[in-house]
């Protein structure tokens, strides 16, 4: 064969074309790019028909309205819902999380028993029956020894139907011991208590103040009902209304404030009384208010006038006199100017003196109970039961007095110390805890000196609890009876805490319940029905919703339409009407116990010599730090200045870092007198030389795998500071050495 | 310079984000991954590595304290423009898997169609697009949030902001079964403008005198990112602070007022 | 036991040596492949590339072999077009190395993606603005042009010629190699320059950005420019290293010498015309976006003014100057060196364009990005080199590739049984033919 050009062409055209005309080349090239669209792995949604659920967030204390998009029965997005009086549309990133928990790995899915030892995550699967059983066998076993009170439970709330019902099912037991978790609630109510007589919450008008004074509150880092706040600072943009933020570090809030006044950490009563000082000196307070509706006044007037110098605040306070003379005549001569405390998120409590101090800046104002100013925000009115009858053993276990030592003789106006609880139980002091329940709580992460709890609560025989997501407390638990998440069940949400007028939102179900679990307060009525008598008698309602119906009664239709209830033509009563104390009037000095507004300063454990550094915490909106943790979104949202792998970054001015001999990034070892970590440095210009700060809301265990093991708990670090007038702990931070890695 | 004002019947979609009012909360950042189906991996703190539409980056004006501060920046997909459509992005994707829509002005981009070759990322100085470096994984059953409007994307494609697309298909059909010849201004709203607590973000259409982006954009204090490369971005910010706005472009030491945004 | 199939008149090692040496490289070429498989099932998370740097070294060793692989554009050029008959001495060798880098392109393209099953779609949805696009559709073809240079030296294998088919195939395949090379030539200009363009368009990144003639940035023009410049030294550099490996002469003197000298004036064209290009970027491009040159190359471990020196001067100039001069290129250290940092030159200059572009910060609150390849990335990026190696050691080994080798090392025929034998076969094929008549 001898080939000459052109069959030598026609052989290679020829072969080109034959191969392309035939399917093969084609067919597998359609193939792969199908194919690689439609990897089985990939998951394709499926389509449906759309339909939105009002409802309310629980994840944190705020309170805000959500809309829930679904198609068909499965919920796809969570947005907040326009119109609702808090949050107009706007959420946070907790909010907006929400599903990653309905649906996520850390769902507790059955009732369980714990097989291993405790934090072991060994567990054994029961029927709800089995679990309630022994439940109630337990309880039954310990009243039969006529010790109802050695049963406690630990809430994360103690308002709204839930809370109250078992709180409600606690006392009609016979046991004192309902506890709610602390934070800067516990401080504005004994302060209004001691300066008001008031049992409210604090409520604060911050919409129509034109100047707000914030003493290290996160106003925009989750403080309150965080998107309130964060849309109230909006409107303070529109309004030119000015924010002062008095912290150590350059927070968000301080960043966003028109002016950060850094000051020498827990110094912050003794400026709110320099302020007090110069604005009595110069006669800049509400004469009107101060000599009609308030006593006390002059004994306080020559406290202050003595003590707080602006010249001697300046050296304790760090901040320069001239500065803190300016800020008190900035502040008493706005027309409607509110001081604000209570740090960051505002979930540890402050010193009753501090919190009495601001609070009588706004007294020295008289913006009490008017526009812009802070209001008493009376209690959940709207649960109205009825009385309950004790039997003997019940009269008996509740008359033996609280473990925690609340509304003792020593802390009269304390409701509850979570903080004395752990102590009490480790040390059997009054009497040996047997039983304990835990809802909506995880005092074994957020309570500081956590190791300290734990070893008390591995004291306890027999933990109950309520969760709906594991965590290091559900760890310790010996059963678990999960409660619904709150997009499968009903619950009222009283009142978020800051608001100044009534909201009742209404938690409900947007899809059916994912698992085997069970409605709490279905769960406290069957095991009040399993014990009977007087504490079966005392839930008349057939199950939680007919409870929750009848509790809301007119409003119910209203709630079930809008999933809210408001009063938005409320408003606080007049001066006249305000004041529950005997004497009628804000009363600077407390007439039954002389407690005024001073300035206790509180010392953090540690010498000064062994830990130069003083270590404060850091909250962010981006960490959840409650029962709560992080979901997987909001992992991925923080910054790698928070977390790098699994090491956690802490906040240190450049020049004290420099002086260790350390640089951006640097490995640390964190010692305090509680405990040690190792951290990673993050350099930041915005913070006061000699102080470190930590972020809040890591360093968890036993959740799931997008948040366990990254970072540290900075409530490991820091040991408790007892109040002297609340007995709460109101560590504000530790002092704390930093050495190479 | 007004121009788009003659009834043009072309959309140019855009943003308008108040950095004086961004509290750098970060929930237009979840919303976007809520919204848009994207993927997390145990480990996200490496953030080259971490799929996010809409970052948020913390700038510092780097003075010592106690007069350091802090402003943060949202930075979704700046849907560019540059000259006549030729985003940085579109022009040099080879197999046309993103495309500058002339109705929109949205950048859009067909996750089936890309083939994963990165050379849209190299030419995005936003840094703004996304690759899918592993298979999107959900744990078991949390599969069941995702979303059926925006498909998730598979291994070894780019992503990134799509200005909620599927939500602009929805108000077009929206518009079209009520007889409207519009979409409303309301009807089309991103799903990070939407969640913003602060409500930094206004969203709209830039050549439409009635949507509050066509006023906001001429805030005097108003700037876009990198405007001197030619990008022609749609996101306009706004901050009363010069160190921010500054931020904003590269300029030489001896650069001294900055030049106002053109529109 | 090969001998049957080795080149008639050249003396190639035992087989055995042959062998080990393969499986040597085989080991290498095995851990390459092994690389390849884990990116193609598991994905390219393989890979340390992230989100700033998507370029990364692959995308430098594809620039870099298409650079030195420019040696067989325009060696042919010059033999082809031009008629320098000097360059038929190491013309083949050329075409070979030039094949070994393309395919070897390709296949790293193919790893690259992050959907290689739908690499088509570049041709497929083409976009005609992209560069890459361009680059594709361009290399693509030019590979194919390599392909039919090739088999025409393929076929000249003593057992394959022999095969009447494939001998008039061959021939004819000659025959119209001038074509070829000129439409090699003619791609190669296009795909090269493309590549070039690839960064030099990218307007959102003010250290890439070039301006230029019409749709083409400068880069476009230099990086043709230094592909033929700095290819040619890759294609001596390799020949030289051939000759020092099998310790025999290959190519003829005249054949280097020609080469290094048009490379030479290439070279030094091309290192002014890139001094001007920095010039201009640096004076005018980069200010108008509000940066300094200097800002590119400070506030970085890695990426210093070392570069632009060590690229400009001390790989482009010297080189240049030594190979322009008739002393330099005859002297056989200072043709090594030259030769050798025309190589580094133009590879740095690639990974200048590539991996610097994404190193630096665009926006102002940016931070530079710093890299450093997976083992994965590093072994399939050797994988072409052990590849390279392999299909020279066979090509040498049975094909004429050196068509003056045997002038140059004449050997004295060692009539053995298997020579014997194999001479007896031809005269038996060459015997049938002519019994046959003629059928075409
Ligand atoms: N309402 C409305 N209707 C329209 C249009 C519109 O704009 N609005 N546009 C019209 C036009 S132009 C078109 S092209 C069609 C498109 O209509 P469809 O083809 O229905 O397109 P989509 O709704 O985008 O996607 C369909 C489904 O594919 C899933 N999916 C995503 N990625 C993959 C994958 O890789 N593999 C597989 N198997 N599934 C995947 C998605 O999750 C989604 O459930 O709709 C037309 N109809
Ligand atoms: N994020 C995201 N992006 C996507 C998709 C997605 O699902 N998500 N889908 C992709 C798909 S499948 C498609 S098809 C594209 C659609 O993308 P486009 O093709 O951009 O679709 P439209 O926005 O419908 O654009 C059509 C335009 O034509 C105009 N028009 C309508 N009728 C006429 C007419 O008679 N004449 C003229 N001249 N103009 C007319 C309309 O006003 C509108 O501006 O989007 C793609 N992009
Ligand atoms: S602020 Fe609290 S209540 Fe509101 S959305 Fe966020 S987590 Fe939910
Ligand atoms: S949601 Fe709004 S306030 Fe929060 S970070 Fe985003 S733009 Fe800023
Ligand atoms: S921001 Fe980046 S991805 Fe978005 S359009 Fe511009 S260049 Fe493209
Ligand atoms: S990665 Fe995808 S979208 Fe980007 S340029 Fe390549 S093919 Fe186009
Ligand atoms: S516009 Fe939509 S896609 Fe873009 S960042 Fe916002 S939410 Fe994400
Ligand atoms: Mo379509």
């Amino acid at each position: 064969m001898k080939i000459d050009r052109r069959s030598f062409l026609s052989f290679l055209i020829g072969g080109a074309a034959g191969t392309s005309l035939s399917p093969l080349p084609w067919k597998l090239m359609d193939d792969s790019s199908i194919w690689t669209q439609m990897w089985p792995w990939t998951p394709v949604p499926e389509d449906g028909a759309i339909s939105y659920v009002n409802s309310v967030c629980t994840l944190c204390p705020g309170g805000c309205g959500i809309t829930v998009q679904k198609i068909d029965d499965r919920a796809i997005k969570i947005e907040g819902m326009k119109q609702h009086p808090l949050n107009d549309g706007g959420i946070c990133m907790l909010g907006l999380s929400g599903l990653q928990l309905l649906y996520g790995p850390r769902r507790v899915k059955t009732p369980l028993k714990r097989v291993g030892t405790r934090g072991s995550d060994q567990w054994m699967k029961i029927s709800w029956k089995e679990a309630i059983a022994e439940t109630a066998k337990k309880l039954d076993e310990i009243r039969s020894d006529n010790q109802p009170h050695d049963v406690a439970a630990i809430s994360g709330s103690d308002r709204g139907t839930v809370p109250q019902l078992l709180m409600r099912f606690l006392n009609v037991y016979g046991s004192p011991n309902f506890i709610r978790t602390p934070s800067i609630q516990d401080s504005y109510e004994l302060t209004l208590r001691l300066m008001q007589g008031n049992q409210s919450m604090a409520g604060f008008d911050l919409e129509n103040s034109d100047l707000v004074l914030s003493f290290g509150s996160g106003i925009v880092d989750g403080w309150g009902s965080p998107v309130r706040m964060i849309r109230a600072k909006s409107s303070w943009q529109r309004s030119q209304t000015k924010v002062i933020q008095v912290e150590p570090r350059l927070s968000n809030s301080a960043a966003k404030s028109d002016q950060w006044i850094p000051i020498n950490p827990g110094t912050e009563a003794v400026l709110a009384l320099g302020l007090a000082h110069v604005i009595i000196k110069e006669s800049l307070y509400d004469s009107v208010f101060i000599e009609n509706y308030s006593i006390g006044f002059d004994e306080w007037k020559r406290h202050v006038r003595d003590e707080y110098r602006p010249d001697n605040v300046g050296k304790i306070t760090g901040i320069d006199e001239q500065t803190i003379v300016t800020l008190a005549r900035t502040f008493a001569r706005a027309s409607k100017p509110l001081a604000i405390c209570g740090k960051g998120q505002g979930s540890t409590p402050g010193s009753i003196g501090e919190f009495m101090a601001v609070h009588a800046l706004n007294a020295l104002v008289g913006n009490m109970n008017k526009a812009g100013g802070i209001w008493a925000v009376a209690d959940h009115k709207y649960i109205d039961w009825p009385e309950i009858n004790l039997d003997d053993i019940s009269k008996n276990g509740m008359s033996k007095g609280r473990l925690d030592g609340a509304g003792s003789k020593t802390y009269p106006f304390t409701r509850y110390r979570l903080n004395r609880f752990a102590d009490a139980v480790d040390t059997d002091d009054k009497y040996p805890l047997k039983m304990l329940f835990i809802h909506d709580a995880n005092p074994l992460y957020t309570m500081h000196d956590t190791q300290q709890v734990q070893k008390a609560f591995a004291k306890i025989p027999f933990i109950v609890s309520f969760s709906s997501y594991m965590n290091e407390t559900t760890q310790y638990a010996d059963i678990i009876l999960p409660n619904h998440t709150y997009l499968e069940r009903f619950e009222d949400v009283p009142t978020p805490t800051g608001i100044p007028k009534p909201v009742i939102g209404l938690v409900k179900p947007v899809v059916d319940p994912q698992f085997d679990t069970r409605h709490i307060g279905d769960v406290i009525i069957l095991l009040a029905r399993a014990l009977g008598g007087n504490i079966s008698a005392a839930f008349p309602w057939k199950n939680y919703q007919a409870c929750l119906q009848d509790t809301l009664k007119g409003r119910w239709q209203t709630m079930i339409d809008n999933g809210f209830w408001s009063d938005p033509d409320f408003t606080a009563p007049s001066w006249e009407a305000s004041f529950g104390l005997p004497s009628e009037k804000f009363e600077f000095v407390n007439s039954d116990t002389g407690l005024m507004p001073k300035s206790d300063l509180i010392s953090i454990e540690g010498d000064e010599a062994s830990y130069p550094l003083v270590l404060v915490p850091h909250d962010s909106i981006r960490l959840a730090k409650g029962f709560v943790s992080d979901p997987p979104f909001m992992v991925k949202s923080v910054s790698d200045k928070v977390l790098k792998r699994d090491d956690l970054l802490v906040e240190i001015n450049p020049e004290t870092a420099k002086s260790l001999g350390f640089t951006e990034g640097s490995k640390a070892v964190i010692s305090t007198p509680k405990n040690k970590a190792s951290v990673k440095l993050h350099l930041f210009h915005g913070i006061m030389p000699g102080i470190i700060a930590m972020p809040t809301g890591l360093g968890h265990e036993g959740t799931d795998e997008y948040i366990d093991g990254k970072g540290v708990n900075y409530n490991r670090l820091v040991g408790p500071v007892e109040d002297p007038v609340s007995g709460l702990d109101v560590a504000w931070g530790i002092r704390a050495k930093l050495s190479k890695a | 310079m007004k121009k788009e004002n003659k009834h043009s019947k072309f959309k140019k979609y855009g943003m308008v984000i108040d950095l004086d009012k961004c509290t750098g909360c970060g929930s237009c950042m979840v919303a976007c991954m809520a919204e848009n189906n994207v993927p997390f991996k145990q480990d996200e703190s490496d953030k080259l590595l971490s799929i996010t539409w809409l970052r948020l980056f913390r700038l510092t004006n780097d003075k010592p304290f106690p007069e350091t501060d802090v402003c943060y920046l949202p930075r979704p997909c700046m849907h560019c423009e540059g000259h006549g459509g030729h985003s940085p992005c579109v022009s040099v994707c080879p197999s046309t898997a993103t495309d500058y829509s002339k109705d929109t002005g949205i950048v859009s981009q067909i996750y089936t169609r890309c083939f994963g070759c990165r050379y849209c990322m190299a030419s995005c100085p936003y840094k703004a697009r996304y690759f899918n470096w592993w298979d999107p994984v959900w744990p078991d059953g949390m599969e069941k949030y995702l979303s059926p409007k925006v498909s998730p994307r598979m291994r070894g494609v780019v992503e990134k902001c799509s200005f909620c697309y599927h939500r602009y298909q929805q108000a077009r059909d929206k518009a079209y079964m009520q007889g409207k010849p519009d979409i409303e201004e309301s009807d089309y709203q991103t799903a990070c403008a939407q969640a913003c607590p602060s409500g930094a973000i206004t969203f709209g259409d830039l050549n439409d005198a009635k949507h509050a982006v066509y006023q906001l954009k001429k805030d005097p204090h108003a700037f876009r990112l990198l405007e001197r490369l030619g990008t022609n971005p749609k996101v306009y910010y706004v901050s009363s602070r010069e160190w921010v706005r500054r931020a904003g472009d590269n300029y030489l030491k001896d650069e001294g007022r900055l030049k106002k945004a053109v529109h | 036991m090969d001998s049957a199939l080795i080149p008639k008149g050249v003396k190639r090692c035992p087989l055995w040596q042959f062998a080990l040496f393969i499986g040597a490289v085989g080991v290498v070429l095995a851990w390459g492949v092994y690389a390849m498989l884990l990116c193609w099932f598991k994905g390219l998370n393989q890979t340390n590339m992230n989100d700033y740097y998507g370029f990364a070294l692959w995308i430098w060793a594809d620039l870099a072999v298409i650079a030195i692989g420019g040696g067989a554009f325009f060696t042919g050029l010059c033999r082809y077009i031009f008629g320098k008959d000097e360059l038929k001495s190491i013309i083949n060798y050329a075409v070979l190395i030039g094949f070994i880098c393309y395919s070897s392109a390709l296949l790293i393209l193919a790893i690259d993606i992050g959907q290689p099953l739908r690499g088509w779609f570049i041709f497929w949805h083409a976009n005609v603005h992209s560069m890459l696009t361009e680059v594709a559709f361009c290399l693509t073809c030019y590979f194919g042009v390599l392909t039919i240079e090739y088999i025409p030296l393929l076929l000249e294998n003593r057992q394959v010629d022999r095969v009447p088919f494939f001998h008039h195939l061959g021939h004819n395949m000659h025959e119209i190699m001038a074509l070829f090379a000129a439409t090699g030539a003619f791609l190669s200009f296009f795909h090269q320059g493309s590549l070039g363009g690839v960064a030099g368009v990218l307007f959102g990144r003010p250290f890439a950005f070039r301006e230029g003639l019409y749709i083409w940035p400068w880069t476009f023009f230099l990086f043709t420019w230094s592909a033929a410049a700095c290819g040619p030294c890759f294609t001596i550099l390799v020949t030289k290293i051939t000759e020092k490996a099998t310790r025999k002469k290959l190519v003829k003197d005249n054949a280097i010498e020609l080469l290094a000298k048009i490379s030479g004036w290439m070279i030094l064209t091309y290192s002014i015309a890139k001094t001007a290009d920095t010039w201009y970027w640096a004076t005018v491009t980069a200010p108008s976006k509000g940066l300094t040159w200097d800002f590119f190359y400070s506030n970085n471990p890695l990426y210093g003014k070392w570069i632009l020196f060590t690229e400009i001067i001390l790989c482009g100039f010297v080189p240049a100057f030594i190979l322009v001069t008739k002393k330099g290129r005859k002297n056989v250290p200072a043709l090594w060196i030259a030769v050798t940092l025309a190589v580094i030159g133009v590879s740095l200059n690639r990974w200048v364009m590539v991996l610097q572009v994404m190193a630096v910060p665009v926006m102002t609150f940016d931070y530079w990005a710093m890299y450093f390849p997976s083992w994965q990335e590093i072994a399939t990026t050797i994988l072409p080199v052990a590849y390279g190696v392999i299909m020279i050691a066979f090509s040498h080994r049975y094909l004429p590739v050196f068509p003056h080798e045997a002038e140059l090392n004449p050997v004295e025929p060692l009539p053995s049984d298997e020579e014997q034998l194999a001479a007896a076969v031809e005269e038996m094929v060459d015997v049938e033919q002519e019994l046959k008549p003629a059928e075409a």
